[in-house]
Order: C-alpha cells, then sequence, then structure tokens
C-alpha cells in the first residue's frame, strides 16, 4: 500500500475562496493509499514547505500531492522540497486546483467537488510515477539574437562581452532598427544617431560576435543548450568580403528614383544601395527588383566601377546553420498604418483619416526622418507636399492604441512621450510654429517623463486639447482637423498644414511565423508571451529561449536596453554551467512490442526517435526497434500518441498512469 | 473498351498462370529468389491458396484464378515470417496487393530491394461464397474489383497478363458509400453500431490484414486496458475505432478483412469512408507511392483546419 502525503493550498484567498479546502483534504484522507493529508495558507512559503517536509519523515511518505497551482508555477519549488526530506523528487506531484479551477468556476459546491476530482486523479498517478534521476545534457556555449535593433545589440554585446560567441542575425541590409531612425530622443534629446551608431560599429566589430545582415531564420531545430539554427542569407549581390564600402557603385548606379523606406519614403535611392549612410555593414545590396541588370540583362554599371571586383548578379542565397544553446528574440516592432486593411483582418484602418491618401497626414517615424540632421531634409521641418515649412501641426495620439472598434485595446505606451518629444523639436525648428496635440491621457510615468511632457507645454508651449479626432480630410492646401475638447465640451476645428499620427505600436508581419519555427507562443496580436508576466518577463515559456525589446510589447529604448540585458543575464546563467539538467520526463520504447513502423520517429518534433538494431550473441540481426535519445526527447509525448502498438511512452505520463487517473474519476 | 459480353475472358487467368511460372522458374533457378510466393489450387474444385515455393521443379503448381483472392503481402508482413529469413523473396500481387505492399515499404516493414515482385494483370477474383469455376459475372466478381483502377500494377519488377476488355458492373461499393453519407449523423451511428454489435471478436480480420502487423495488439492489452476484450458493444465499437483509425491513410483497400469477417461486417466501407475523407482532407491516396509521412503523421501549415471546432 502507498502512503501518499496531500497538501491542500488555500493559496491565500486564490483558491479557498471558491473551493472549500478544508473538505478537498478530508476527502483525499479517505482516498485508498493515502496517509496524510491536510490544508495549509500558503504551501509555497517557508512554512508551508516545512509542513512538507516533516509529514515526510513522520508519516513516511512515498509520494506526494501538492494540490495548488499550476505545475509551471510551483513544480519544482515542490520537488525541491520533496527531495530536501529525502523523496525522490519525481515522486512529487502537483494537482492544479487554481488555474483549473478555482479561478474558472464560481459555484463553491461544484468547484470543491472538481478539485476532489483532480487532486483524487493525481492520487492515483502519484502511486505509479517511477524514481527518475535527471538526465544531463551539454551545453553549447554560443547564443544566437534574432534582430537587431537596439534591444538585439544590447544583448549580442552583453553577452558577446562575458566571453561567448554570438551570432546576430538580421533581416535588413544593415543593423539599427527603429532606433536608427529616429531624430533626438526622450528624456533628454539626444541625438539618436550620435548613441546609436557607435554600438552598431561595436557589434559589427567585436571579436566574438557573427553579424549575418539581410539574412533570416529559416529552421530551428533542437532544444535548450543544443539548437541547431539554419539561417537563410539572402543574395546581396554584392560579396562582403571583397567590398571595401566606398560607395562608388551606388554613386553612378542610373537608377537613382527608387524611394527609400529608411527614409518612410520621402527620399530615393538607387538600386545598389545602403539603406543609411552609417550602415552597418557598409556593404551594399543589389535591390533586384528596381536593378536594371536583373529587369533587362543590360546594364552593369556597378560591376565595372567596382575596383576590388565584389560584384556578383549570379549569387544565390546561402544557408548557414549554426549550433547555438540559447536564443535572444528582438524582432521589434512595426507601426499601423491607417490605409485600408485586407479583409478579415481584425485590425481595421482610418476611412475617417483619409486611408492614407492625404500626403501631409504622416506618422511618427515619418516625423523623425524629417527632424533627423541626416534625413531627406537634413533635418528641416517641411511638408511631403510641397516643401513649404507648416505653421500649424496637429499631433494626434492614440491612433490605433486604445481603440478596441479598430481591433486594438492595448496602449502602446511610447507615443505619449514621443508626440511631446515631436513638439519640442518641432518648435526648436520652426520658431513661429504652432504645436497641438489631441490626446486622451498623457501617461507618462518613468523617470523625468512628466518633467519632460511638461515641459512641451510649459516651455514650448504646445497646445493640448484632451479629446479625440473624428475626421480629417483635405480643403485647399490645408489639412481639417475636426475634434472635440471635452474639458471645455465643445467641437474644435483646426486648419493644419501638417497633421502627424502617433500609430500604435504592433508586432512585425510575420512574427507568427518565426513564433512557430521557434515553438514559442504569442498573444493574439502576435506579441511574443513572456513565461510570467511578473517572474519571468523575458524568458518564454519554451527552455532556452529569451524576449527583448517590442517583440514583447510596446517599450521604449531604456525599457528596451533594460531588457536586452536582463536577457542576456539569462544566457549567462545558462552559459555559467557546462552541463545542463534535464528534466528526466522522457519517452522509453518498450522493445519487446515496438514493431518498428517509425511513426514515432515521423511525428517526434525533436528528431529525437532513432533506429535501434537488436542482435544475437552472434551479432545477427534479430529485430530492429525503435530507441528515444533521451538527452533529445522534449518530453512531449506525441510517439505515445502516435504508436499504434502502445510501445513507447513517457516516464510519468505512462498510458497505466493516464488510465489509472481516468478510473479515479 | 466496351465489352457486349457479361463476362470476363477466362483466357488471362491461363496465361498468366503460364507467365508466372516461367517467372518463378527463372529466378528460382538464377537465384535471384530464394522463394516465391504465390497461389497455388486449393483442395477443393475451383478454389486457391497460397504458395511458398522455393524448389524450381515445383513451380507448375502457381496458379492464378478468379480464386487467387488472398493479399500476400500479409506472408511478408506477418504470416510466415520464417520466410523473410531465407533472403531475398518473390512475391505475385495483384494491383490492390502491391498497395499493401508499397505501404509496408513505407512503413520500415519491406525494402524494395529485397524483394522481386512479379506483377499479374487482374481483371477481377470471386466474391466470397460465390459459384466457383465459372467466367466472372455480376454475379460473382467481388465488389472491390467493379471499380477496380489497379488492374494492372505499377512498378513491379515484371508485370505479366494484358487487360481483356471488360463488361460494365454495377459499381455496389460507390452506392453503398453514397447510402452511408446520406444518413445523417445518427442513422450512421446506429448503423454501425447494430453492425459491431455482432462482432464476435475473433479477430480474422486483424489476422488477414498486411498492415495488423503489431506483435501486440493495443486491444489485446490488460494492463492497462484500452479495450475491453469480451464481444460486447461497447469494447466492440471500440475496437472498430481503434482498427479504422489505425488503417486510416494505410489500409491498401484489398477488402480482406470484410472476406473473412464471418458476421459479414461491412468492414471495407468502413476503410473506404476513411480513405476517402483523407483522400478529400489531404490528398492522400494510399499505396502508390512509398511515403516518407502519411498524412497522418505530419502537420502542414496549409492543412485543412474546418474540422477543429
Ligand atoms: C516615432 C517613434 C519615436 C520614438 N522615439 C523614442 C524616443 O525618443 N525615446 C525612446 O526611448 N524610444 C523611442 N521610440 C521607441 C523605440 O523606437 C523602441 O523602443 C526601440 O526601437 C525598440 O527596439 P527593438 O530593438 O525592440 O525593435 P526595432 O527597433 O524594431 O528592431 C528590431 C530589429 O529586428 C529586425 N527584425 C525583425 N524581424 C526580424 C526577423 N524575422 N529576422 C531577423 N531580423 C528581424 C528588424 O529589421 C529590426 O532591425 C520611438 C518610437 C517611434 C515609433
Ligand atoms: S510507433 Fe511504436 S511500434 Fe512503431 S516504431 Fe515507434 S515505438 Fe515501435
Ligand atoms: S516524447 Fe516522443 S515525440 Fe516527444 S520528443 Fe520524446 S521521443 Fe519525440
Ligand atoms: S472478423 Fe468480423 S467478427 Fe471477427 S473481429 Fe473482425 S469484425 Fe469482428
Ligand atoms: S489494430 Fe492497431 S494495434 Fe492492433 S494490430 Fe492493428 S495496427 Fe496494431
Amino acid at each position: 500500500m502507498s502512503r501518499i502525503g496531500v497538501f491542500v493550498c488555500h493559496c491565500g484567498e486564490n483558491i479557498a475562496r471558491t473551493v472549500d479546502v478544508e473538505k478537498v483534504a478530508a476527502e483525499a484522507a479517505r482516498l485508498p493509499g493515502v496517509a496524510y493529508a491536510t490544508d495549509y495558507k500558503y504551501m509555497c512559503s517557508d512554512p508551508g514547505q516545512n509542513l512538507l517536509k516533516n509529514a515526510v519523515a513522520e508519516h513516511r511518505l512515498d509520494g506526494i500531492v501538492v494540490a495548488a497551482c499550476s505545475p509551471r508555477m510551483h513544480e519544482k519549488t515542490f520537488r525541491n522540497a520533496a527531495k530536501s526530506a529525502g523523496l525522490n523528487p519525481f515522486l512529487c506531484e502537483m494537482a492544479n486546483i487554481r488555474e483549473h479551477c478555482s479561478w474558472v468556476h464560481e459555484d463553491r459546491d461544484e468547484a470543491t467537488a472538481k478539485a476532489s476530482d483532480i487532486v483524487a486523479m493525481m492520487v492515483a498517478r502519484v502511486k505509479k510515477d517511477k524514481r527518475l534521476v535527471p538526465i544531463t545534457v551539454p551545453v553549447t556555449k554560443r547564443a544566437l539574437v534574432i534582430g537587431g535593433g537596439i534591444a538585439g545589440i544590447q544583448a549580442a554585446l552583453d553577452i558577446a562581452d562575458a566571453g561567448h560567441q554570438v551570432v546576430l542575425v538580421e533581416r535588413e541590409p544593415s543593423i539599427g532598427g527603429h532606433m536608427a531612425q529616429l531624430s533626438e530622443t526622450f528624456p533628454t534629446l539626444d541625438c539618436s544617431q550620435c548613441i546609436m551608431t557607435p554600438k552598431m560599429v561595436d557589434a559589427a566589430n567585436h571579436p566574438n560576435i557573427t553579424l549575418h545582415t539581410y539574412s533570416e531564420i529559416e529552421s530551428v531545430d533542437g532544444y535548450i543548450g543544443n539548437f541547431q539554427i539554419t539561417v537563410r542569407k539572402k543574395a546581396r549581390s554584392v560579396i562582403e568580403e571583397k567590398c571595401t564600402g566606398c560607395g562608388v557603385c551606388s554613386a553612378k548606379c542610373p537608377q537613382k528614383k527608387i524611394p527609400n523606406a529608411f527614409d518612410k519614403n520621402l527620399g530615393t535611392r538607387p538600386a545598389i544601395y545602403v539603406p543609411f549612410p552609417q550602415a552597418v555593414p557598409n556593404t551594399p545590396v543589389i535591390d533586384r527588383a528596381n536593378c536594371t541588370w536583373f529587369k533587362t540583362g543590360k546594364c552593369g554599371v556597378c560591376q565595372k566601377v567596382c575596383g576590388p571586383g565584389a560584384i556578383d548578379y549570379e549569387q544565390e542565397d546561402r544557408l548557414i546553420v549554426e549550433p547555438v544553446g540559447a536564443i535572444v528574440v528582438a524582432t521589434g516592432f512595426e507601426l499601423y498604418s491607417i490605409t485600408e486593411k485586407p479583409k478579415g483582418s481584425p485590425i481595421k484602418g482610418y476611412g475617417e483619416f483619409g486611408h492614407g491618401t492625404i500626403p501631409d497626414v504622416i506618422d511618427g517615424l515619418t516625423f523623425e526622418r524629417l527632424a533627423s540632421a541626416s534625413g531627406p531634409t537634413g533635418g528641416k521641418i517641411l511638408r511631403p507636399s510641397d516643401g513649404r515649412e507648416p505653421k500649424q501641426v496637429v499631433f494626434v495620439q492614440c491612433v490605433g492604441s486604445r481603440a478596441r472598434e479598430k481591433g486594438i485595446s492595448y496602449c502602446s505606451k511610447i507615443c505619449c512621450m514621443y508626440t511631446a518629444k515631436h513638439t519640442m523639436l518641432y518648435k526648436h525648428k520652426v520658431h513661429d510654429g504652432q504645436a497641438y496635440v489631441f490626446f486622451m491621457d498623457a501617461r507618462t510615468p518613468g523617470k523625468s517623463y512628466d518633467e519632460f511632457w511638461r515641459r512641451a507645454i510649459e516651455e514650448e508651449e504646445a497646445v493640448y486639447i484632451r479629446g479625440m479626432v473624428s475626421r480629417l480630410y483635405q480643403k485647399g492646401d490645408k489639412i481639417v482637423v475636426m475634434g472635440s475638447d471635452v474639458h471645455v465640451g465643445v467641437q474644435v476645428e483646426i486648419e493644419a498644414d501638417l497633421v502627424v499620427l502617433a500609430t500604435a505600436v504592433q508586432p512585425r508581419a510575420g512574427a507568427d511565423t518565426l513564433a512557430q519555427k521557434l515553438g514559442i507562443s504569442y498573444d493574439s496580436y502576435h506579441f511574443y508571451s513572456e513565461a510570467h508576466a511578473k517572474l519571468k518577463p523575458v524568458e518564454c515559456a519554451t527552455a532556452g529561449i529569451y524576449l527583448a525589446g517590442a517583440c514583447q510589447g510596446p517599450k521604449d529604448i531604456p525599457d528596451t536596453v533594460s531588457q536586452a540585458s536582463a536577457a542576456a543575464a539569462k544566457v549567462m546563467t545558462l552559459f555559467a554551467k557546462d552541463e545542463l539538467e534535464r528534466e528526466p520526463i522522457v519517452a522509453k520504447v518498450n522493445e519487446k512490442n515496438c514493431v518498428a513502423c517509425l511513426y514515432c520517429k515521423k511525428v517526434c518534433p525533436y528528431g529525437a526517435v532513432e533506429e535501434k538494431e537488436i542482435r544475437d550473441r552472434q551479432g545477427n540481426l534479430i529485430r530492429v526497434v525503435a530507441y528515444v535519445n533521451p538527452g533529445v526527447c522534449g518530453g512531449c509525448g506525441t510517439c505515445q500518441a502516435s504508436c499504434p502498438s502502445k510501445s513507447v511512452e513517457l516516464d510519468g505520463y505512462t498510458d497505466e498512469q493516464i488510465m489509472a487517473m481516468i478510473e479515479a474519476l | 473498351m466496351t465489352n457486349t459480353a457479361q463476362t470476363i475472358d477466362p483466357a488471362l487467368y491461363a496465361a498468366v498462370t503460364d507467365a508466372i511460372r516461367a517467372e518463378a522458374k527463372k529466378v528460382l533457378e538464377a537465384g535471384a529468389a530464394a522463394a516465391v510466393v504465390g497461389w497455388q489450387a486449393g483442395r477443393r474444385q475451383g478454389t486457391a491458396m497460397p504458395a511458398i515455393i522455393t524448389d524450381p521443379a515445383k513451380v507448375a503448381e502457381l496458379i492464378f484464378s478468379p480464386a487467387c483472392v488472398n493479399n500476400l503481402a500479409l506472408y511478408l508482413s506477418k504470416a510466415k515470417k520464417e520466410i523473410r529469413a531465407r533472403g531475398r523473396i518473390a512475391i505475385v500481387v495483384k494491383g490492390c496487393d502491391l498497395k499493401a505492399l508499397v505501404g509496408l515499404m513505407g512503413e520500415n516493414q519491406l525494402k524494395r530491394e529485397d524483394l522481386h515482385v512479379i506483377g499479374v494483370v487482374c481483371a477481377g477474383v470471386q466474391r466470397a461464397g460465390a459459384a466457383k469455376d465459372i467466367p466472372l459475372s455480376e454475379e460473382t466478381i467481388a465488389g472491390k474489383c467493379r471499380e477496380c483502377t489497379v488492374h494492372t500494377p505499377e512498378g513491379a519488377d515484371v508485370t505479366v497478363g494484358t487487360l481483356p476488355d471488360l463488361p460494365h458492373f454495377t459499381p455496389v461499393e460507390s452506392e453503398e458509400l453514397s447510402r452511408l453519407e446520406a444518413m445523417t449523423p445518427a442513422q450512421r451511428w446506429s448503423f454501425w453500431k447494430e453492425h459491431f454489435a455482432r462482432c464476435i471478436r475473433c479477430y480474422a480480420c486483424r489476422q488477414v490484414c498486411p498492415f495488423c502487423y503489431c506483435e501486440q495488439c493495443l486491444c489485446d492489452r490488460n494492463r492497462p486496458q484500452a479495450v475491453e476484450t469480451t464481444p460486447r458493444p461497447a469494447g466492440n465499437m471500440a475496437w472498430h475505432i481503434v482498427r479504422a483509425m489505425h488503417l486510416a491513410g494505410r489500409c491498401a483497400g484489398c477488402a480482406e478483412c470484410e472476406r473473412v469477417c464471418p458476421m459479414d461486417i461491412p468492414l471495407n466501407l468502413l476503410n473506404r469512408k476513411m480513405a476517402k475523407e483523407l483522400k478529400e482532407l489531404y490528398g492522400h491516396e494510399a499505396g502508390f507511392e512509398v511515403k516518407e509521412k502519411g498524412p497522418l503523421a505530419q502537420y502542414r501549415e496549409d492543412d485543412d483546419q474546418s474540422f477543429i471546432k
């Protein structure tokens, strides 16, 4: 007979509010094989854990069920407690009566009955638990960072400075991300280029950083400590090793009028180009869609003028395999666009703002390019339509953000601050100009942030109007802004020369595809999900993968950099050990029954299954069976579900245990 | 090709018989195969049964006739497993049998290079219980042969025979399937419930299936017991669901299970329904090429998900 101990946790009020924990404990005590059952306010606290440890000794327990929160939360805690009480940690299981019960039910009697059922099931399971021993696997001390914005660069530099190799993969021809596009940055108004470009150069020159720009993640295999990443290096048409970055090719390229996306299409660039003068690496790329050679087979000017002979029209995409032990995802954000959204998109555009057809209605990033000294206007604020200096500028906050009817309910967090910054930059450049801001609230928590905002109003004379804009339309060369001022309770109409929309921060298009390759989760907007909102804000639920920057949620630079360094610290912690202890929840093959159909091998997402030959002593082949490499197995159980003869089972989740659990109901 | 006659010309079977014997002799004499798996005459007049020939002098025992119903792929997947230990095996297959061989190759049970495949052109075989020794007709031909698309097997090492003109047969299997599909879910459920209730759990269907090659069927397990073993309604239903699901995307359609069932349960109807679903959902047809991964063993982003509610 087993001697199981059941510990029912109140979780303060979290469980006890809806579940009669005393009753659950009393009923558990009556289950066959249960030697001891009790309830306690906070099982995870020090006294709670001691209660458990003492009970193991006093009642000679040989299995434990902690009825509390999700195993994701505290399984480790209680297994460690069991271990220190001398029990094999894998004889301790969690019955989740919080997330699966008290949090989702209201009726106390029903919730209590369900909690008792959950406990009974886990008791049945624990009785058939085996003593398992952790598995150790070696750690590849190399990190992959995906995305070369400030988040990726910071994480890469930190890890590289700690002495580890880093592979930094950036989709665009240059690293830098959005920060490279900004003019001056709140809250101190230092020039973005001046603080960003040195970091970009550091990253490129760091002996421990391998930079792959114009590259994307093709596939991800493996698991924590042992990932295999395939990187697609897109054909640049320029041999990086030969190019000296002299720029002669770009200067001579006859195609000059291609809109430059980096400048939000305000300026132009040639077909062979670097996106901006401070680009890192300073190696151009041929935009094949717009290159005369690729379109007509004639031209070849760049090849003729290139001294070192770096132009290669025949270059093809290359696939590079990089073994790494940890991954930092830092793919950043993109801005919501007010244009018409494709049918079926939950996000809607702004027809009432002209769907992006009014040339002098621009977004914040375009304003940054106008205000940037290295931008298309050399830092002069000029209207895109006619190049005139606007004397009345209306800024509209919360465009797309906090607008459930437009498909987004969250706050983009950075717009209040950068709009305040924009009014200042404008005032500094157009002394006789007037800035108006339509806003719902000013959200300025953060060191020196509220002071910054107050300065925009008090010193730089921006007029803040609390209210929404209902319509924008072109009238002559003006844009009529129709809005309301809720403080005064009147409708306002302003004839503006330029309108700047603070559009919502969204994850990158395609963020979901990358997440699926990585096997990480994301929310309904496609922001990547952290493992725990409070306690694991930079870890993904998938071990060995960490998040940094705006890909996880809207963030300004200080927050982005902090998170990037935090992610780097997590990577370094992982790399501090030579070997990794892994949970021994792995699949095992019953070689007697396995018929080697290899369905398990076909479905295993981790590539953990191999063929194994069983031979007699003379070396004659008797049969072939499946074999699960425990170092590679991720414990997902897919093989178990697919095996027709039920010859492969996950330790801790055997068919016998599952059946016992069902029968306990 | 139209055939005004109502029967299938038996000349084909005679010609194929001669060709099988010649090929068997050739491979055995040349040592290209250690044994030939084929059919021989049964003890009763007009019947046939599986044969394993190792001696070139005995190839005359091999025959091909409308009574050669058995799917011999079974002899390479589990029955008489010992013959495989002898080395390279020659096997005589009809088009439907070949589909089973191909499926088994995709499941790591057979290697193409270990086989010498003698494909026979087959105009059809007898249905169970049909009168023997008369030319095949609407009366006597098996259901599966009426709508057969693999009269001439493809991908064998040699293929013998020439397909004669075939008469038009009533497509009873399609008709049966349409009737099934026209039912409401409730009607369908009671249709199967009634059929399965008759099952006596003799497992003849499992025994004859080339794909039921598990050493220990999950339905025979008792620790834990997943499927009740006694022939009672709940366990019967579970067994038949397991069987249908395990064969989905794999079943070659040889209809051997249905032929051997003593209780006349329309097992192949269920198989065909599953095959149709897989074709419609994933464009998959079992048995035409050795596939590394069948549709149920892989996930593709463009997989139809509409059934997830
Ligand atoms: C108009 C505006 C003004 C702002 N002003 C300020 C300010 O004054 N002060 C401040 O603190 N913050 C400001 N911000 C916020 C700041 O831009 C962000 O905090 C910061 O850029 C976030 O950095 P990131 O690295 O997370 O993302 P990003 O800068 O977006 O960088 C992500 C990088 O990843 C790359 N990438 C994306 N997907 C992939 C992929 N699949 N594979 C490989 N690479 C990929 C991208 O090309 C990009 O280089 C402003 C933002 C806006 C929109
Ligand atoms: S699926 Fe089952 S029977 Fe087939 S090889 Fe794997 S363990 Fe063996
Ligand atoms: S549990 Fe099975 S399918 Fe999952 S990783 Fe392990 S071997 Fe592969
Ligand atoms: S052959 Fe027929 S009776 Fe026998 S187990 Fe199969 S379905 Fe049941
Ligand atoms: S029913 Fe399934 S488990 Fe049983 S023998 Fe057939 S394939 Fe194997």
